[in-house]
């Protein structure tokens, strides 16, 4: 939001208008309205908001459970710091995150001037920002759930009363809304507006993932659309649906968490799926080449999102019927993930045969490839987890601090970190500056180490049997060596998340960074073939499109008949180059 | 065809391929490219339809719901509940023949023959009013209330559900017969139409799903 706050100052200063500077953020370069670029970084400006919410209030649940016997916050207090931390990191910051990044940059990778249907996306916008401040007054009005599941009590109507719940449920909804709105603007713009010679297998692997975690939400959302609007008929109408304590009026209280973990399993994966994209993206373009096989990992995201419907199981608990399908589905999804890693890694290798090492290493200190190493250990310790985790699935003791340790090391750490990744990537391109290097590699350090240290103390908690909503614990448990270090890890990545946002915001508003220039990565895909930022509607000219890696394509033409250039590609070279 | 060689410095990327320079305006600005600007025909019906799916799961989770809770009870309607089926049967009909009348729209439009778009839309509407009439009725002498018991909850969800999004799609094809006798479309302009008239289609399948749940495979205990 302090983007436009900014716009404000200089939009209606008294300077005269059409003196900006040729590299200027805002006003003119940088258009407003139903601009794709612009309403997608509101989004992303909402969704950083929206971290450091969730953020400060999971700092405020460490320093409650750091030592033993604390008394920071009270129980009930701590249920709705666990409940709104929850809530504001999933459906506040990573969906919008990534609907944000995506609406912002899928237009400028498949060589498109525009989204499907702008004045909707611009609606989509102020739909969320409304659903977003409903769930942030909730818990003003009266008590919210007990988790972010809603499920803990299953909800019956017992306990809370209040509008508090109800104000959340229809905000979760708005929230939901606008989403779906979003993917279907963004899929519709892949399918029907992509630059001519772009052919869907030739589309940027990062637009790819948007398109497959798009499915995948669109598939699940509308299920947890489904869920919140039956709990608020219950709530707010008296029905039984999810309750049957009264008898003879029906209703099945084990109903909500399968009804809840349908729709938001596949939803966890989706906003995973994104990550996976931008680092492929990023690690191709680092590496100078383009992916070690890019079908196998175009297949891979579609097996990621396809399989997470086959795990939704794996979270409930009191589940007996069906375990093993759900153990089976658990486990299954995570093969593709580690194989899309294999990618990764074996893109490097082939890169630092092929080129010289030396230059390789520098380009590898730039932020976003940072990030993108970064990702890489968050996600091994998380599929790691998850492997033990998945066994497990359907047991009633399920919920320990393992399953915390688990989703933040696999749905959160790597979400988070791959998004970093991704704006401090495409961030350049959109307002033209480039972030610091030296800032970005202590960020980096903070954030990964951070999550890695929270993680490993959860999993520790959660093999000393931990339960999930413990408010406090007694000093005669084992649980204080834990503790400390979830805290300690958290502390740091609140530090890290802290220097990036001081970063971004010198850099977009302080304009401390060094212009960004048309193409700061030597990047492979459209988006590079335009200024930073681009114009209102994108590009002056295409390059023709003959592979899924124009730009470096063109950069081969360049070089061209200077005879032997080890990473030429017959097939790929564009016609009359030689 | 040449390549251009484009210089060390990416900043003045980009260059066409093929050599021609970026249009202008006389003012010195660029135009937007020829071919991105311009999406390709039926964005608006693909849109639409993966609005539908998306909206198909939302109706989905109600249908899971409804099973899930009829499978758990012990009565199915519960005592005394006794719903007719002459009035859902009419309105399948009515529903299936509005089916046929937008899609008369959807023709006459393809065919440049807008007068015959603006009756089948006309009619069409008509029909949608109707549906809605009788749905009302369905509420009104169903004979139990919203919360008397959890089969009343999900009867009046499933049907209201229905309700909304013909409501909707009456919206829809209101704006559409309007902009049809506006001249809006033609034989290789009606992607908006056809769109409305997929959104009016989904609407009917909505009814015959909660016809089907409700009324077809209800009965047990």
């Amino acid at each position: 939001m302090a983007m436009t706050e900014t716009e404000v100052d200089e939009g209606a200063g008294p300077g005269a208008p059409g003196l900006a500077p040729q590299v200027a953020v805002l006003p003119d370069a940088w258009p407003k309205g139903t601009d794709h670029k612009f309403i997608g970084s509101l989004f992303v400006a909402a969704a950083l908001l929206f971290l450091v919410a969730g953020l400060v209030l999971a700092l405020v649940m460490r320093a409650q459970l750091t030592t033993a016997d604390a008394s920071v916050v009270g129980a009930r207090t701590y249920r709705q710091l666990f409940t709104m931390h929850g809530v504001f990191s999933v459906f506040l910051f990573l969906l919008p995150v990534w609907l944000g990044l995506g609406s912002a940059v899928v237009p400028l990778q498949v060589g498109a001037s525009r989204l499907a249907f702008p004045r909707l996306h611009a609606l989509s916008f102020w739909v969320f920002l409304a659903g977003g401040a409903m769930v942030t007054a909730a818990p003003a009005l009266s008590d919210v759930f007990h988790g972010w599941t809603l499920s803990d009590p299953i909800p019956v109507k017992l306990g809370l009363r209040g509008q508090g719940p109800d104000l959340l449920l229809i905000g979760l909804v708005l929230v939901c809304l606008a989403a779906v709105l979003v993917i279907v603007n963004v899929i519709v713009t892949i399918l029907q507006l992509r630059a001519p010679g772009l052919t869907l297998r030739r589309v940027p692997v990062f637009s790819w993932s948007i398109m497959v975690s798009g499915a995948v939400l669109l598939l699940s959302l509308p299920v947890l659309i489904g869920a919140f609007g039956m709990l608020f008929v219950d709530r707010h109408y008296g029905t039984s649906l999810f309750s049957g304590f009264t008898g003879s009026r029906g209703g099945n209280p084990l109903l909500w968490p399968r009804l809840f973990w349908f729709g938001a399993y596949p939803m966890l994966w989706a906003l995973v799926i994104p990550a996976l994209g931008a680092v492929s993206e990023i690690v191709s373009t680092f590496a100078g080449r383009p992916l070690f096989s890019r079908d196998r990992a175009s297949a891979a995201l579609v097996g990621v999102g396809m399989l997470s419907f086959a795990g939704w199981g794996s979270e409930v608990t009191n589940l007996h019927r069906g375990r093993i399908l759900f153990i089976l589905g658990g486990l299954a999804v995570l093969a593709p993930v580690a194989l899309l890693i294999l990618n990764w890694l074996a893109t490097l290798r082939l890169a630092g045969k092929e080129g010289d090492v030396g230059a390789l290493r520098r380009r590898f200190a730039e932020p976003p490839m940072l990030w993108a190493l970064g990702v890489l250990p968050v996600l091994a310790l998380g599929l790691a987890a998850s492997v033990v985790s998945a066994l497990d699935a359907g047991r009633d003791a399920h919920l320990t601090y393992w399953q915390v340790g688990q989703q933040h090391a696999l749905f959160f750490g790597a979400a988070t970190i791959g998004a970093a990744a991704a704006l401090t990537f495409w961030g350049p391109k959109l307002w033209g500056r480039r972030l610091s290097s030296g800032l970005g590699v202590l960020e980096v350090l903070a954030v990964v180490g951070g999550t890695l240290l929270t993680v490993l103390g959860m999993l520790l908690l959660g093999a000393r049997d931990m339960p999930v909503h413990t408010p406090v614990f007694q000093s005669g448990e084992d649980w204080a060596l834990g503790n400390l270090i979830v805290s300690a890890g958290a502390a740091i990545v609140g530090l890290g998340v802290l220097l990036l946002l001081l970063d971004l915001l010198s850099s977009i508003l302080g304009r401390r960074g060094r212009p960004a220039g048309a193409d700061p990565w030597g990047g492979q895909t459209l988006e590079w073939a335009t200024t930073s930022p681009p114009p209102r509607h994108n590009f002056d000219a295409l390059p023709e499109v003959r592979s899924g890696t124009p730009l470096r394509d063109l950069r081969i033409a360049q070089r061209g008949s200077t005879a032997s250039d080890p990473d030429r590609d017959p097939d790929r070279v564009p016609e009359g180059a030689a | 065809m040449s390549l251009v060689t484009v210089p060390a410095t990416a900043d003045s990327l980009p260059v066409p391929a093929s050599g021609q320079a970026p249009l202008l305006l006389p003012t010195g600005e660029a135009l937007p490219g020829p071919v991105p600007g311009r999406p390709r025909r039926g964005t608006t019906t693909i849109g639409t339809l993966l609005f539908i799916t998306a909206d198909a799961m939302v109706l989905g989770a109600m249908v899971a719901v409804y099973f899930a809770i009829k499978d758990g009870s012990a009565a199915w309607p519960p005592k005394g509940v006794h719903v007719g089926t002459y009035i859902p049967t009419m309105l399948t009909i009515t529903a299936v023949m509005s089916a046929f009348s937008v899609q008369w729209g959807v023709f006459a439009a393809r065919r440049n023959d807008g007068r015959n778009a603006a009756m089948a839309l006309g009619l069409t509407l008509f029909l949608g009013l109707a549906m809605a009439n009788l749905e009302w009725l369905t509420f009104v002498r169903s004979g139990f209330g919203f919360n008397d018991h959890t089969y009343g909850t999900l009867y009046d969800l499933l049907i209201g559900y229905h309700l909304v999004h013909l409501l909707a799609a009456v919206v829809v094809v209101l704006v559409l017969a309007f902009r049809t006798v506006a001249g809006h479309f033609s034989g290789d302009r009606h992607d908006a139409l056809r769109a409305g008239a997929l959104f009016w289609q989904y609407s009917n399948v909505v009814w015959f799903v909660v016809v089907s749940v409700l009324f077809l495979a209800s009965r047990h205990g």
